[in-house]
């Protein structure tokens, strides 16, 4: 079941969309003379260079990926975010001319998988045609992805948005609206990243591109213009979340067991995340959830949406509605009916204990006698590779897996990662990847915690205390400190610690 | 965790340096076969899958036959044989060690023994000395004899069950699926028993042989008429050569003293030992820091000194606990949390269906038949003993199949789930679930581990599909709880 997912950046083409064969126009295009132009599109060429979370000092080797990007409103360019992680160098190039100029970017955002880019020539885009969004498009609409061929024109693909849903992002962090279209695609010239336009408007960027069965998925034009109002403000604001998990409600043995009519639709929450706008409004576990807002949930969690028909409900509380906005949720509890104002809200990063994706910045390591401990990220578990869930210390994907069942005030979970054999720390090298409890009788619950605990050694020795067996190991306070030095060189460390 | 897979392989080796003893040995050298039932895990209800094999044992005192337990395992039918008579036995298990690749059989016709002489047991052979290994490699009814060397002398997994590592000899001869029970021989006297040896694409002419200090154990363990298996003290220990340690802990330099890492509940040391402690000696032996002692001038794991005791034996420490030598003594037993990470032989299934959903213990048997890919199975599974699971679930029961069937056509999601609760109860072993659907209500709410959504049956529901269910897929009876 594993599919090349194949991520693209955006080409913007106004391909007289209109191109007539479409089924009775469903809505009306906003500029039907439309047509993409190479204008709306920009070549991106991004330098990049991850960190090695396995050696978190220093980074691997640098490479490069071209992608496209959609020139849109206010002197900006619309690309996915995964085309410049870690990069080192972003450069805009025109689609023809070969015009060129470095970029910064404004916004990025992991789980939508998008970037907004701007160039650092303000007159680079001044010859450029930035692209409309158009949010109406709906199952059966003919949609055009736009490549870029070397000489610079256009190169069209058209196909058809065949399902729309709302499903997993790459980084399988949040579900959000996504439009499934049916293409026959040929790559050009190595694009990462396409544009998707129907009458010359973005309708979305592909994400997701399966050649076996010829079909792809976009990054919506809602969710693009969410992310759009998000990117205003600094630091990015994350879309946000009810803060509750559901499971559906059609087995008739557990519709009668909470006793509730058979037609009356709803499904079953699950969990509640702590300390999550749910949990704030008095949601609980075992509630029937009937309406969000005005919209009446299915017993499989859909509703239906004036534009894109029955889609999970999770689209309004993730897109529709922004962070801050109250929308009543409406539960059957106990044979009553009980409204509940939700206050949506953004996660809040300090409370998640493993990082899904630690991105444009350096891990964070310290060095302690030659104990390296880190932070525990989805991004340090990856470095296993493809199989990294079986590959990779079971104990710690466990925990990344469920770290929802940690306690809340659990923190980040601190663990050596490995060990720089040395006087030192002789005798503990078969300890792998323990987690560390306490230094110094000090609780762990992030690397701040362990430098501030290194200051107040106990009887001239780190305690530092281990959740695994044999639950604590000694390192001589003077001999690491005067040893230190020696030991980075040994190893060639550039710094003892990176917070 | 990987470890390099032991293929068990049957050997039986004759001694060809010893002309003069030869003959009678070689009638001493016993061809066994048989015919085992091995149990599905997966429809437990079924008897299971009728295989046969080839092994080899040797008389000893008493009229019996040693031979490795993997050779009669989960047997139905025995029969053992030797050259010079053409008639095959029956024969049966008297005693069986699953937890060191021992067992002895029985033949009930005392014909069977004539011109057989029970062979002695030696001692441990020298380094670089030269064995003879007899038994029927990869078949035949004709004994084979090989040679070999001793090469090493050491702590060996026993690939039986799984979990148990014991002091095992390797030789150079090769070892082969025929090989196993069969004796080895040196200066006429059994020094090991052939039992294991690694696949070809592992190593090659590495072979193992369980040694004496093994079997004697063994034999003294069923004089009184049952094994009990072996003792441990249950818990782990952690060398104890860091300056930094020792210098916090207050030992001195010298390079003694293991520290204990962990204690596991159910175990002999549980309360008598605690994490930190520090074990300087075992019945009088000085523990190294490695946590070797000096057994017979070689330095061997502090276990050996336990392993070579019986159930209720007791163990004398000296250990260092808050910067102070003390003295402890307790009796030996066997810790039950390791039985669920080891392999089980000679046991019906055990296992409830209800409504189409079948329930199973997470055992190590269950692990292999069905092979889980679920996350939280196989940590608790693998982390049963180190995480100390076994205190919040003894045994932990598996949703394991669902029998496809109207009354439970929405729960596919939830195969291999682990059972938390059964209608408010905590369920702590696979009697409660049985009990807990034994009880008459009007539903029954299973809620599974990290699961927010109860399976929920109707009693009416379940009793109108019952023969339904039973008659479609052949269950033929719904429960076994008696291993």
């Amino acid at each position: 079941m594993k599919r090349t997912l194949i991520v693209f950046l955006g080409l913007l083409l106004t391909l007289s969309a209109r191109a007539g064969t479409t089924p009775p126009a469903p809505t009306p295009a906003p500029s039907p003379t439309a047509v993409a132009s190479p204008a709306s599109v920009v070549r991106v060429n991004s330098t990049n260079q991850n960190f090695d979370f396995f050696r978190p000092w220093q980074k691997k080797l640098p490479f490069s990926r071209r992608g496209l990007g959609a020139v849109i409103e206010g002197g900006r360019v619309l690309t996915s975010a995964e085309l410049v992680a870690n990069h080192t160098f972003i450069e805009l190039e025109t689609a023809s001319g070969g015009v060129k100029s470095a970029a910064t970017v404004v916004a990025v955002d992991y789980e939508t998988n998008l970037a907004l880019l701007a160039p650092t020539d303000p007159d680079f885009l001044a010859k450029s045609k930035p692209l409309g969004i158009d949010d109406q498009a709906r199952v059966g609409d003919r949609i055009e992805l736009l490549q870029l061929e070397s000489n610079g024109s256009l190169a069209t693909t058209a196909g058809t948005i065949t399902t729309i849903t709302v499903a997993n992002y790459p980084l399988d962090q949040i579900a959000l609206l996504v439009f499934r279209v049916s293409l026959p695609l040929q790559f050009r010239d190595q694009s990462f990243t396409l544009p998707a336009v129907r009458n010359g408007s973005l309708v979305g960027i592909l994400m997701r591109y399966d050649t076996r069965s010829q079909t792809g998925d976009l990054v919506p034009a809602p969710v693009i213009r969410r992310f759009l109002s998000a990117a205003v403000h600094q630091p990015f604001e994350n879309f946000p979340r009810a803060g509750m998990s559901f499971a559906a409600l059609r087995d008739p043995q557990l519709r009668r067991y909470v006793g509730i009519a058979p037609d009356a639709g709803g499904v079953y929450v699950t969990e509640i995340v702590q300390g999550g706008p749910a949990q704030k409004a008095g949601l609980q576990e075992g509630d029937i959830l009937l309406k969000v807002g005005e919209y009446a949930v299915d017993s499989d969690g859909n509703y239906e949406d004036p534009v894109y028909g029955r889609i999970p409900f999770s689209h309004l509380t993730n897109t529709v509605f922004p962070a801050g906005k109250t929308v009543e949720f409406t539960v059957f509890r106990n044979g009553k009916t009980v409204n509940l104002p939700v206050e949506l809200e953004a996660p809040d990063p300090k409370s998640i204990i493993s990082e899904n994706l630690v991105a444009d910045q350096q891990p964070r390591y310290f060095i302690l006698g030659g104990l390296v401990l880190q932070e525990l990220s989805r991004s340090y578990l990856r470095e296993w590779g493809p199989d990294w869930k079986k590959e990779a210390p079971q104990r710690l994907v466990y925990i990344d897996e469920f770290q929802r069942e940690q306690a809340a005030d659990r923190g980040k979970v601190v663990f050596l990662s490995q060990i720089l054999p040395s006087d030192l720390a002789i005798g503990y090298d078969e300890l792998d990847h323990v987690i560390v409890k306490k230094v110094n009788d000090r609780q762990i619950r992030n690397l701040d915690d362990v430098a501030e605990a290194v200051k107040t050694p106990i009887n001239g020795y780190h305690k530092i205390e281990i959740e695994e067996d044999p639950g604590v190991m000694y390192i001589d306070a003077d001999l690491a400190r005067d040893q230190e030095k020696a030991l980075l060189d040994q190893y060639q460390i550039p710094a003892a610690s990176n917070l | 965790m990987s470890r390099a897979a032991f293929c068990t392989i049957l050997i039986s080796l004759w001694v060809l340096g010893d002309v003069a003893a030869a003959t009678s040995m070689a009638d001493s050298v016993v061809r066994i076969a048989a015919v085992g039932q091995n149990p599905d895990y997966k429809t437990p209800w079924n008897p299971g899958e009728i295989s046969s094999g080839v092994g080899a044992g040797f008389v000893v005192a008493g009229n019996r036959i040693m031979t490795n337990a993997h050779v009669v395992s989960n047997a139905r039918y025995i029969t053992v044989s030797h050259e010079g008579d053409p008639r095959p036995y029956p024969a049966r298990v008297q005693f069986v060690a699953h937890d060191c690749d021992l067992a002895l059989l029985t033949v009930e016709d005392p014909r069977f023994f004539r011109n057989t002489k029970p062979l002695e047991f030696g001692g441990i052979p020298a380094i670089e000395s030269t064995v003879s290994v007899y038994g029927f490699p990869i078949g035949g009814d004709r004994m084979s004899v090989t040679r070999g060397v001793v090469s090493r002398i050491d702590f060996q997994p026993y690939s039986h069950s799984g979990v148990d590592s014991h002091l095992a000899i390797q030789i150079d001869a090769a070892i082969n699926p025929g090989n196993s029970g069969g004796p080895v021989l040196q200066n006429g006297k059994v020094i090991g028993v052939a039992f294991q040896g690694y696949s070809g694409d592992v190593a090659q002419n590495v072979g193992y042989m369980i040694p004496t200090p093994v079997i004697r154990r063994f034999l003294k363990d069923v004089e009184d008429g049952k094994y009990d298996r072996y003792v441990d003290l249950a818990i782990s220990t952690f060398p104890l050569y860091n300056r930094a340690a020792r210098g916090a802990l207050g030992l001195p330099d010298n390079d003694i003293g293991v520290f204990v890492g962990d204690v596991y509940g159910g175990g002999a040391a549980d309360g008598h030992l605690r994490r930190g402690d520090v074990l300087l000696a075992i019945d009088g032996y000085p523990i190294a820091s490695d946590g070797n002692v000096l057994l017979e001038n070689d330095g061997v794991p502090l276990a050996e000194i336990v392993e070579r005791k019986l159930l209720g034996d007791k163990v004398e420490l000296e250990i260092w606990r808050d910067r102070q030598a003390q003295k402890v003594s307790f009796p030996l037993s066997s810790p039950w949390p390791f039985q669920m990470q080891s392999t089980q032989y000679d046991l019906k299934p055990r296992f409830v269906v209800f409504g189409g959903l079948i329930f199973q213990p997470l055992d190590r048997n269950f692990a292999t038949a069905q092979n889980p890919q679920n996350l939280r199975l196989r940590y608790l599974f693998e982390h049963f003993i180190s995480d100390h699971l076994y205190k919040t679930h003894p045994e932990p029961v598996v949703l394991s199949g669902i029998l496809a069937d109207p009354i439970n056509a929405y729960l596919s999601d939830y195969r291999f789930g682990i059972v938390d609760e059964i209608n408010g109860a905590k369920i702590l072993r696979l009697e409660d679930v049985a009990e807990a659907f034994a009880k008459p209500e009007d539903y029954y709410v299973i809620k599974l581990l990290g699961e927010g959504r109860p399976i929920v049956l109707e009693r009416k529901e379940v009793e109108a599909a019952r023969d339904r269910i039973r008659q479609r897929y052949g269950v033929r009876f719904e429960q076994n709880l008696t291993p």
